[in-house]
């Protein structure tokens, strides 16, 4: 058997030297081809509100860049977006919408069909119309009316679960190889809402005939959903109301005894104790359809969640 | 031989008349059979690529060719409608993405394409200025048209009523040109593209006008209840989408039941493209599916069969032309007789005088030829427009 | 010897319609000889027979010291142009052409002469010398008909000819013309020191001639 020298000659050190330098650029190459692959696989998602933004998130974690555009100040479903954000929309992978009507604006702009996703498409069936809108009409159509269908679909949790499952098969479809992250991911979101609404449940139960009033005709989904006997007014959270609200409040709770009223954010302080001198005590569940200050959707929810107990206690 | 040349130039020169007559009968039976197979091979080219390129076509059943000529070249022949159903019924079968498209209405002449964005990537368009339509109202235009309507980003483009004194149906809306398609020597550079929810707004079956229920003017207000509010026929509705009024625009009803002109099928693959297709075989189904490139190739065969007739026909009329102009050639001979006796008896051999003559019948033929190749290059140049104007539209 | 003789000359058509005997003729150098006589008494075919655009059917035809009869059809054609120069009753100029090219004409048509500078400047001196200097770029429809005989004059003498054959030259012109132009023929032919056999039914002009030939003494001979 030879020895092989350990004296190397001046060409063969050369040569060491040079098939080194080229795995080095060879591997760095890779690692940045790799890197590059990596960061340009990442899928942007556009959203409407904000619960869609939470299971987008919950759901694709770091395989996806969810983006919701709505100024924080603003309620999503009539927000209106500039013409430079709707052009971010149509180059998005991926745009998911509420349905039910939610985001007027979706009717009014171009967007890629190819890459929407109603999230509740398949559960129009489920979608509540509303009673309490003004009908107008002129030449020969008859009457119509534009916003007859309540859009809050995700404060009935069995809904939420059902809108997070489209989101995650979407995904799943665009990116077919992370299919199971997305699907695991998704089901421990399920858990959570599902969790949420066993909870819900179980405080409702308590008292089905208890009557709320509600500061917006957004709980039409949680009142069916979860039994709650709700009428509504239209009253803002951060403005006292008038004498034409009170007088609404007045008729309502003549057929309508209710002793507790939902917010949908912390109320001012003397519409509270106004309501209180008449019997009438506040509670806030936000139905969360833009970014909470503190906190996440699952976080409102479960304050919400505590908020409607005290109504049972 | 040069000497012959100048004798001919000088002879063909100073009869004007007959010479250009002459280069006049040359010229056009030559050019006629090569621009008629010009022509005829650009339509190919443009017919077959555009139908090759598009995969299947969903309507109303009937007319396979007039549902192609409509969808793939934005034709005047409007097919019946379908609706928005048909093409969420191709959506939920999972099988193609459909890609609906209403043409049907016209600005300055030019077809109006209401569509999804969709198309934009489907057919490789690409912006060479300005944007992307994003809202109401907003429309882009194809290159060609945009040039020949001097349009530019910025302006204004009007639709056209539907018939003069359909006062109460289709009206005049004025969209935003918003961006100029890149030039793709397709029927796309000569339309105008807007979302198809502007095209159901020019059609009157979405619209906006002041909030009903806060109307002040007791002459806009017929009659007013506690649920509704009924509006007179004073009521001005807008005839132009800003950002102002943008949110006024609403549309009646379901749009599922809006109208479309047709559904661009694109398959997810070859087998989806089969199932779907099969699922349009039932005798009761009210819609057809199509595939452009199998009524295009029909379409060119029934071409191709009359462009033979049409290639004897020239034949003949050329043999009659060519034989004309070999009656004229002899007759004038015959009337230059005298002429070519007196150079005889001045020395001239026969084979000068043959020279002579044909040099005087190459300068005539070199002049048709050379007129007949720049004729035939100015239609080479154009054959795509003078294709688009003579035959696809 | 003469610049023309004629011997025991017999010429016919192929159908024999017309027959056309000489038994003997001759021009001597320089002469200017007028052949009269009734028409269709064969003056026409005579020079026809000379220049070599005709053959006989027997006879020897010399011109100079060549026996034209002999020739071939390439050769009468080569010696008719550079030795010999036409005048026709008509002109005979070429409407597409202007004068100058007219005048150049037999240089265009043959490989026999050759155009150059020379003979162009040549053709120009001619034309100046016939008085139609100016009128070189005109149509040749634009001339008169004077004019355009002194154009064909100048065509016939260009090639420097020999022997100059001018069938009815007058015969067209007006009376004026006619002696003027006769004697524009005379001096050039005297110029180029050439031969002039002229056919004529001017009588008036006959007294200008060296000899005064009638057709039917041929014949009755």
């Amino acid at each position: 058997m030879k020895v092989l020298s350990k004296i190397q000659s001046p060409k063969s050190k050369i040569g060491t030297v040079l098939f080194f330098t080229a795995s080095a650029i060879f591997v760095i190459f890779a690692a940045i081809s790799t890197a590059g692959s990596s960061a340009s696989d990442k899928l942007t998602v556009y959203v409407v509100n904000y619960p869609l933004k939470y299971f987008a998130e919950r759901i694709a974690g770091d395989h996806a860049k969810v983006v919701f555009p709505a100024p924080a100040d603003v309620d999503p479903a009539f927000w209106m977006p500039d013409t430079k954000t709707i052009l971010e929309y149509q180059k998005a992978d991926l745009i998911l919408l509420n349905g039910a009507g939610y985001a007027r604006w979706v009717n009014k702009v171009s967007l890629p069909r190819s890459k929407i996703l109603n999230t509740s498409a398949k559960l129009k069936g489920r979608y509540i119309t509303m009673d309490e809108t003004i009908t107008h009409s002129h030449g020969q159509g008859g009457e119509h009316a534009h916003e007859n269908v309540a859009f809050t679909t995700w404060i009935d949790f069995t809904i939420a679960a059902k809108q997070a499952k489209s989101i995650a098969d979407a995904l799943g479809r665009k990116r077919s190889a992370l299919r199971k992250t997305f699907q695991k991911n998704y089901k421990a979101l399920e858990k959570d809402l599902l969790t949420l609404d066993q909870a819900l449940v179980a405080i409702v139960s308590k008292d089905l005939s208890k009557s709320f009033i509600g500061s917006h005709p957004v709980y039409d989904y949680l009142a069916r959903r979860y039994g709650l006997n709700i009428k509504s007014v239209h009253w803002e959270p951060d403005e006292a109301p008038g004498d034409a609200e009170w007088m609404e409040l007045q008729t309502i709770l003549k057929t309508h005894p209710a002793e507790w009223m939902i917010w949908e954010g912390n109320p001012m302080k003397k519409s509270v104790e106004i309501l209180k001198s008449i019997g009438i005590n506040s509670i806030v569940f936000d139905p969360c359809g833009n970014v909470p200050i503190e906190g996440d959707f699952l976080s409102v929810m479960l304050q919400n969640v505590e908020n409607l107990k005290r109504a049972y206690r | 031989m040069i000497d012959s040349f100048y004798i001919a130039w000088r002879y063909v020169s100073f009869n004007k008349i007959k010479t250009l007559t002459l280069v006049a009968c040359i010229t056009l039976i030559s050019f006629l059979p090569v621009a008629l197979q010009l022509l005829l091979a650009e339509s190919e080219r443009q017919l077959i690529s555009r139908a090759v390129s598009t995969p299947l076509v969903v309507g109303v059943k009937g007319s396979a060719l007039d549902l192609v000529m409509n969808t793939l070249y934005f034709g005047d022949e409007v097919p019946e409608l379908i609706t928005m159903k048909a093409s969420d019924r191709v959506m939920e079968t999972d099988l193609a993405l459909p890609i609906p498209v209403y043409v049907r209405f016209r600005a300055r002449g030019y077809p109006i394409v209401g569509t999804t964005l969709d198309y934009f990537e489907f057919r490789g368009l690409k912006m060479a200025e300005g944007r992307q339509i994003a809202v109401l109202g907003d429309c882009v235009v194809g290159a060609k048209a945009a040039e020949q309507l001097g349009l530019k980003v910025g302006d204004s483009l009007v639709s056209s009523p539907e018939t003069l004194f359909d006062l109460a149906g289709v009206y005049p809306l004025k969209m935003k040109v918003v961006g100029i398609l890149e030039k793709t020597y397709t029927s796309d550079d000569l339309a105008v593209f807007a979302d198809l929810k502007t095209t159901w707004v020019i059609q009157g079956l979405g619209h906006g006008h002041q909030d009903l229920t806060k109307l002040q003017d007791p002459t806009l207000v017929l009659k007013r209840t506690k649920d509704n509010v009924a509006a007179t026929a004073k009521l001005y509705h807008f005839t132009e989408i800003s950002e102002k009024n943008i949110d006024s625009f609403h549309f009646h009803g379901n749009t599922s039941i809006y109208p479309i002109t047709a559904i661009i099928a694109v398959p997810h693959d070859a087998k989806s493209g089969t199932i779907l297709q099969g699922r349009y075989l039932s005798k009761e189904e009210t819609h057809q599916i199509a595939k452009p490139k199998e009524v295009i190739d029909g379409l060119l065969q029934n071409i191709f069969r009359i462009k033979n007739v049409l290639d004897a026909v020239i034949l003949v009329v050329a043999l009659a032309t060519v034989m004309a102009i070999v009656l004229v050639f002899a007759l004038s001979l015959r009337l230059r007789q005298r002429e070519m006796q007196t150079i005889f008896k001045l020395g001239c051999s026969r084979m000068t005088v043959v020279q002579l003559v044909s040099s005087e019948i190459l300068i005539i033929v070199l002049s048709s030829g050379l007129l007949c190749g720049a004729m035939v290059l100015l239609v080479d140049q154009f054959s795509n427009d003078l294709v688009r104007a003579l035959f696809i539209r | 010897m003469g610049m023309i003789h004629i011997e025991s000359l017999i010429f016919h058509y192929p159908s024999g319609e017309f027959q056309l005997k000489i038994p003997e003729f001759t021009i001597g150098r320089g002469e200017k000889m007028a052949v009269i006589g009734p028409s269709g008494s064969g003056k026409t075919t005579l020079l026809n027979l000379i220049a070599g655009i005709m053959t006989p059917v027997n006879g020897v035809i010399n011109v100079g010291n060549i026996k034209v009869n002999r020739l071939s059809d390439a050769q009468r054609r080569n010696f008719r142009i550079t030795n010999i120069g036409l005048v026709f009753q008509d002109f005979e100029l070429l409407d597409y052409l202007n004068v100058l090219d007219n005048i150049v004409h037999p240089f265009r048509i043959t490989g026999a002469l050759e155009l150059n500078k020379e003979v162009k400047q040549r053709a120009i001196a001619l034309a100046g010398e016939m008085g139609i200097g100016d009128k070189l770029k005109r149509p040749s429809n634009d001339l008169s008909q004077g004019e355009k005989q002194r154009a064909a004059i100048c065509r016939a003498l260009l090639p420097n000819p020999k022997l100059i054959l001018a069938d009815e030259a007058t015969g067209n012109l007006d009376p004026d013309n006619k002696t003027h132009i006769l004697d524009l023929l005379f001096r050039s032919v005297e110029d180029h020191e050439a031969t002039l056999l002229a056919v004529t039914h001017d009588y008036e002009l006959l007294k200008k001639f060296d000899r005064v030939v009638d057709f039917q003494d041929f014949q009755r001979k």
